[in-house]
């Protein structure tokens, strides 16, 4: 099958694909636009273009990813999403039941997390110029009037650090399946829109002061990002951060750190110090933050610097995710 | 005294000595010999040099100028640089001591920390003493000074003794020119000066003798007691009580990583305890004796009361003579050896503040015995090993940091060096001047990285310089090379084994000044090609190296994770030859994925280290699967070695870049060989990584006629069996082989290294 010159065949093929999968008022209305009402508040805008490697993985897919990755990130801003674009950079002689199946699960990502994806736009590239496909999607979001500002340079010292569960599985399950390696306990990757967790913490602990999801570099470099934006330092006990036994198990064997492993479903959470444990509660009473933990403080003291805190006292400087990362020991 | 002949007419002149002459009593000694030899003038300290300007008949003179070095007390190490006849002063008299000249301070040196002098121990033991049992007591010749220094000219207002107002006794010692105590900076008395304080299960004991008492009897009871010193806290414990030992091991941890011991000064020379312990030559001896009082290596005694714990699995226990009065009380109270350890946790510095020990090593310390004189910086115990013949550094530290160097040329500007990652040192050199700074620790720590920063900005504060180039080495993730970046200075890269090469070449360049085939063999460090090198052979000279001699690269499965796990190393030669490997304690399943994740190159990096091939030995004999500190692996495997074992015969080849290639492969089989003793294959490991070096030289010199230096640099070298063979090899073929002598040839020393590259660099 060739969907490369354009030509028409494909082309519908291609249309009637994503008109089945994603229809919806806004598409069907087949403009080159889509036009809605916004509500009473601020409008949030995200947008993140997403390759993975393999397509289909362990606990989702790029179509999936490509959903969860930009709703949470409207979602870090305490924003409820409303609305999605997504943009296709198809490489020429791509599958199109692969196709399908990444369309499909879209779909049912989107429609599971409430939204809906309202525009949309598909380029081929010929043999070569692309790895399989790319989605680039868009989201917007209202953040409802009132509510207190979330952002990553709001850390004050004294705050607690939470997160909503397990680090790295998304890096390791990925990094098993790119690889196929041979690994009989399956690692899924968490893939996992998070905007419903966070609107129910919001309701029970209304004045979180930063939400971030630590994807790439994982929660190394995402808490690093977070104590250089806020210009305070943190201060993270090891033994508190939930790790599942096999991710921890492959990463012993492999030599990684878990922590700079991605996660697509989990986030971290700042609060003031006496809303902690309500936060905890709360997180834990929803699904997505079942294993949420308490992991650490924010400090004054030596700022732009995040410490780990290891067995017998030790206070390891956790850093951020180097490029390569090169063995130090010599 | 010189009698007055007819010609021994009146002559005059003025004298600039420099070298050490700083906070070790030399402006007092000048002011007593002129005395002694009835020479008229005055002496000044000026920018670090001592001005004198002497007058007398000549033939007194002459005694007098030759006593300023033959007589000069023990720590100064004065030389007269500069000498002039000046005209003579009629109805000059008298002979007094100028105060400094607030100069250029750049020039000053900072004395490092000075153990007890025989004098002040004796007067300590007097009763008859007003410092009778003081554990503070200290004169000229020795006392703390690295340590407590805030900033030059060395004046005790300038040092954390500066809180301790002399009482009136101690003044009239401080101000009398002929007293020993004469100007000494941290002079103290049970009056005046610091006091202890013990604490135990929350209550605190004030006083000097309550202090030493309590800690004495705590000691007897099997306690591990934080005891503060001169550069910090130790941890202190009986060395004959396993279960004490047992229990420091296991909470701080430190599960088998030597622990050094201080015997009690006893018999004549003071050795006698020591020799319980170790079998002492005459060079082990008079390391020990060093007033740098330093952990010295020594050959255990089957026979030492120490228990097994101590130094498990080697031959060697570090062991380290009082050196501070107070030190000497408690070794003397309790009379017997004690474990004496840094108080840190695993990789930092040593800490210094009396209440961080309290909260941070409340785990482990059951007891405290605290003084309230402030450590202003850390300085760790030093240690030295006895390699070919001499004390070789392994850490400098107090007693001997800063070690100043002098360089054979000026530097174009004032340049700091960061050093490396795991057990940093920083260099700063300016003028014609190296400093390298005692052992700082891991900064990849808080701590280790806050210590870093300090000592980085108080030595330049402390010698008036400022850094405007800093030398880093070329790993991009070195903490220190991280800091380096966000400092607002030009940098310069330097790849890790060149430093190593250049710390060698750098230290004999006053006595040779040409090429060098230089063996740099360590754990990993980032080479040109961007693999880890770690056996490499470097030909030339600073900033202009050749890679000439390598080993046969393999991947390493888990990149830093083989650091700790010798059986990694072993894994990776065994799969490099397509030879099963098995190590108990992971599974089939566990390996399975292990090898395929080393065979996609997933944090696998390829390297020609040769710690991790004498990991890899360690692991295949038996002898170390595991390792809870850096080394542990290859120290085991020397510990066991037979020394007259034959060795294979390595392939050599030259490879595409023309590097001669030494390949590993027969030594795989030979070590997992369990029909031979673990003895017999570890000298066979030895003696056969002797002879692949003795061959590459020899490979390399036939290729570069003329004569070479050969060289032995990186940490591997510590390892003294492997160490003193190859240089008994390359002598024996007629090379002129060295080690490192002050700079310590492994990490320690790679700032110094990093310096001397940069020099070399047209980039400064
Ligand atoms: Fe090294
Ligand atoms: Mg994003
Ligand atoms: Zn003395
Ligand atoms: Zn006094």
């Amino acid at each position: 099958m060739s969907h490369g010159s354009g030509g028409r065949a494909s082309h519908t093929l291609i249309r009637e694909l994503f008109a089945s999968h994603l229809d919806n008022p806004y598409l069907r209305q087949n403009n080159d636009n889509a036009r809605f009402d916004a509500p009473p508040g601020s409008l949030v805008m995200s947008v993140d273009s997403h390759v993975v490697s393999p397509i289909f993985f362990p606990g989702g897919d790029l179509g999936a990813l490509a959903v969860h990755g930009t709703l949470n990130d409207v979602a870090m801003s305490g924003a409820v999403p409303l609305h999605l674009t997504a943009g296709f950079i198809l490489e020429e002689g791509y599958p199109l039941a692969d196709l399908e199946r990444i369309v499909m699960s879209m779909a049912r990502a989107a429609k599971d997390a409430g939204v809906e994806i309202i525009a949309g736009d598909t380029k081929v590239v010929e043999r070569g110029h692309g790895d399989g496909v790319f989605i680039t999607t868009t989201g917007i979001g209202v953040i409802p009037p009132g509510s207190a500002r979330i952002s990553g340079d709001a850390a004050q010292p004294g705050d607690a650090i939470l997160i909503s569960g397990s680090m790295g599985d998304h890096g390791a399950a990925i990094m098993l399946a790119r690889e196929s390696m041979d690994f009989d306990h399956a690692i899924q990757s968490d893939s996992a829109a998070l905007h419903d967790l966070i609107a129910h913490m919001l309701r029970i602990v209304p004045n979180i002061h930063c939400l971030r999801d630590p994807t790439r570099g994982g929660l190394a470099t995402t808490l690093n990002e977070l104590a250089e934006q806020s210009n305070v330092g943190m201060v993270i006990e090891e033994s508190a951060i939930p790790i599942q036994p096999q991710v921890a198990a492959v990463c012993e064997l492999l030599g990684l750190d878990p922590l700079t492993l991605a996660n697509e479903g989990k986030l971290i959470a700042i609060c003031p110090p006496d809303q902690a444990q309500t936060l905890l509660k709360a997180m834990r009473a929803h699904p997505l933050g079942e294993n949420a933990a308490i992991i650490g403080e924010v400090t004054e003291a030596d700022a732009g610097m995040v410490q780990l805190v290891t067995g017998f006292g030790g206070r390891r400087i956790l850093d951020w995710l180097a490029g390569t990362p090169l063995p130090r020991i010599c | 005294m010189q009698g007055r002949g007819v010609a021994d007419a009146l002559a005059a002149v003025s004298l600039r000595v420099i070298g050490r002459v700083q906070g070790v009593g030399f402006r007092p000694f000048i002011y007593r010999i002129a005395h002694q030899y009835g020479v008229a003038g005055w002496v000044r300290n000026a920018a670090g040099r001592v001005e004198i300007v002497a007058q007398a008949p000549e033939t007194a003179l002459t005694a007098f100028i030759d006593a300023i070095t033959t007589q000069a007390p023990p720590l100064a190490r004065p030389t007269v640089a500069g000498r002039e006849t000046i005209d003579v002063e009629i109805g000059l008299s008298g002979f007094v001591i100028h105060h400094s000249a607030e100069g250029d301070p750049a020039e000053a040196g900072i004395p490092p920390d000075q153990f007890c002098c025989d004098d002040c121990l004796a007067e300590m033991r007097d009763p008859n003493q007003r410092r009778f049992r003081y554990p503070f007591i200290n004169c000229t010749q020795c006392g703390p000074r690295y340590t407590i220094i805030d900033h030059l000219p060395y004046d005790r207002p300038h040092t954390s003794m500066a809180a301790f107002p002399l009482c009136d006794d101690c003044r009239a010692e401080y101000e009398n020119p002929l007293d020993r105590r004469f100007h000494a900076q941290p002079l103290a008395c049970p009056t005046c000066g610091p006091q202890l304080t013990f604490m135990q299960d929350g209550v605190r004991l004030n006083g000097n003798e309550t202090g030493l008492r309590a800690a004495v009897a705590a000691l007897r009871d099997g306690r591990i007691v934080a005891v503060k010193g001169i550069g910090g806290y130790h941890l202190i414990c009986d060395a004959a009580n396993a279960g004490a030992v047992a229990r420091l091991r296991d909470l701080k941890p430190r599960p088998h990583k030597p622990l050094a011991v201080m015997p009690p000064l006893r018999g004549a020379d003071g050795l006698a305890a020591a020799r319980a312990l170790a079998e002492l030559t005459p060079v082990h001896a008079e390391a020990l004796r060093d007033p740098l009082r330093p952990v010295v290596l020594c050959p255990k005694r089957a026979d030492a009361p120490l228990c097994e714990g101590i130094a498990q699995g080697l031959g060697e226990v570090g062991l380290m003579l009082p050196y501070s009065p107070l030190h000497h009380l408690l070794t003397q109270d309790f009379g017997a050896a004690l474990v004496c350890t840094s108080a840190n946790i695993s990789g930092e510095p040593v800490l210094t503040d009396n209440a961080e020990v309290e909260t941070r090593l409340a785990h482990v310390a059951q007891a405290y015995l605290h003084h309230n004189r402030p450590i202003r910086r850390p300085a760790d115990d030093g240690v030295f090993r006895i390699i070919d013949g001499a004390p070789r550094p392994l850490r400098l530290g107090r007693g001997c940091a800063p070690l100043e160097l002098r360089l054979t040329q000026p530097v174009a500007r004032p340049l700091l060096a960061v050093g490396g990652q795991m057990k940093n040192a920083l260099a700063l050199a300016w003028g014609e001047r190296l400093i390298l700074s005692p052992h700082i620790g891991d900064p990849g720590t808080q701590r280790g990285m806050r210590t870093f920063e300090t000592t980085a900005a108080q030595l330049q504060q402390l010698y008036g310089v400022r850094a405007e180039a800093i030398a880093h080495d070329a790993h991009p993730d070195y903490s220190v090379t991280q800091w380096a970046r966000a400092q607002d200075l030009p940098l310069i890269p330097v790849y890790h084994h060149e430093a190593h090469a250049a710390a060698m070449a750098g230290e004999l360049a006053a006595e040779y000044d040409g090429d060098w085939l230089i063996f740099a063999w360590d754990g990993v460090g980032l080479g040109r090609d961007g693999t880890l090198w770690g056996g490499e052979a470097l030909l030339g000279r600073p900033g202009a190296w050749k890679r000439v001699g390598s080993w046969r690269p393999f991947a390493l499965p888990g990149g830093d994770a083989a650091a700790r796990q010798p059986w990694r190393s072993a894994a990776a030669l065994c799969w490099s030859l397509q030879q099963p490997f098995a190590t108990p304690g992971l599974s089939r399943e566990a390996l399975q994925l292990l090898k395929q994740a080393w065979e996609r190159g997933i944090n696998a990096p390829v390297t020609s280290a040769v710690g991790r091939l004498f990991d890899a030995a360690s692991a295949l004999c038996g002898v170390c699967l595991e390792a809870s500190f850096e080394g542990q692996g290859p120290m085991m495997l020397e510990a066991v070695c037979d020394a007259a074992s034959a060795p294979l015969d390595l392939p050599l080849a030259r490879n595409a870049e023309g590097v001669w290639v030494s390949d590993w492969a027969p030594l795989v089989a030979a070590m997992a060989d369990a029909d031979h003793a673990i003895a017999a294959r570890s000298g066979l490991f030895h003696a056969t990584l002797i002879a692949a070096l003795l061959a590459q030289a020899q490979a390399v010199a036939a290729d570069h006629p003329g004569a070479l230096r050969v060289g032995l640099g990186g940490g591997v070298f510590q390892n003294r069996m492997l160490c003193e063979g190859a240089l008994t090899a390359l002598r024996g073929a007629g090379f002129d082989a060295h080690v490192g002598r002050e700079i310590p040839m492994n990490d320690a020393g790679l700032a110094a290294g990093q310096i001397f590259e940069a020099l070399a660099s047209p980039r400064l």
